[in-house]
């Protein structure tokens, strides 16, 4: 019963967010609505007994990516960009056409299927379990993520510094 | 609840998010819908995991996690090519950008 009321306040906050973020003309609106998207999912998480993925999901997606958003947004063009004109009308009904026919062509397997899996019983806490592993049966794999994660952070400032002006040393007096 | 309550959520965030990238003329939009396409499908592991047959093997938090980390960083890059275009091109409109080079 609770978990019902809770699965249901929490799902729908989640639609709405991410409703409001991807049709705000307000982009900043839209990084906050996208907040809320996040931390509603990081609840959902909770319910599925994934204690730990929940507290990545707020670490990451609310503390840095959303950061970051709102820093991309103050360094690009105005805040409250006039872009509410779509790509016009074929271009937005097709879009709406597929946006709706992918979910329901998706959905259609489980949903003919009938009678939906028992959930095991309730895992313990998987904080422990998911660092022995990962330190054991998954290390190489957290290598490669953590040399992915520095290439990403270099390509990232590579790209966004942008060309220099005037190299220096190039016309400087000898 | 059931596996379907959330299989139907997670395909519900995945058309909103499909809607968003097909639709949205602004290059920030755009990321924006893609961050909810990747928590659809992170919510679809889990579940998956929750109520698979073998919770205790841990695979669903622990391909959550990779992809987490993995879009963490399509992130920064992104963001940092929509800084390069803006600067270069001075727009983020989607519409605009439709050059390979110098115009």
């Amino acid at each position: 019963m609770i978990e019902g009321v809770a699965f249901y306040i929490l799902s729908t906050v989640a639609v709405l967010g991410a409703l409001l973020a991807v049709s705000r003309r307000n982009l900043v609106h839209g990084v906050f609505a996208l907040l809320l998207f996040f931390a509603a999912l990081s609840g959902l998480f909770v319910m599925l007994m994934a204690d730990y993925v929940a507290a990545v999901q707020v670490l990451v997606y609310v503390g840095a990516v959303g950061i970051l958003q709102l820093f991309a947004i103050m360094l690009t063009e105005h805040v409250t960009g006039d872009d509410l004109r779509r790509l016009g009308a074929r271009g937005w009904f097709w879009g709406l056409m597929l946006a709706v026919a992918l979910p329901v062509v998706l959905l259609l397997p489980p949903l003919l299927n009938g009678e939906p899996p028992v959930p095991p019983a309730a895992p313990q806490s998987t904080a422990r379990q998911l660092g022995s592993q990962l330190m054991e049966h998954y290390v190489v794999p957290l290598e490669v993520l953590a040399l992915l994660l520095t290439g990403a952070l270099i390509g990232a400032v590579a790209v966004a510094h942008g060309p220099e002006k005037d190299p220096p040393g190039k016309d400087r007096p000898a | 609840m059931t596996l379907n309550h959330y299989l139907v959520l997670s395909a519900i965030l995945l058309g909103i998010g499909l809607l968003g990238v097909l639709t949205r003329r602004n290059i920030i939009v755009v990321l924006f819908s893609i961050e909810i396409l990747f928590n659809a499908a992170n919510l679809n592991f889990i579940a998956f995991w929750r109520f698979g047959p073998n919770p205790e093997a841990l695979m669903g938090p622990m391909f959550a996690l990779f992809a987490i980390a993995v879009a963490a960083a399509e992130v920064a890059v992104g963001l940092a090519l929509v800084i390069a275009v803006y600067r270069h091109f001075k727009t983020v409109d989607l519409e605009k950008l439709d050059t390979l080079r110098e115009p």
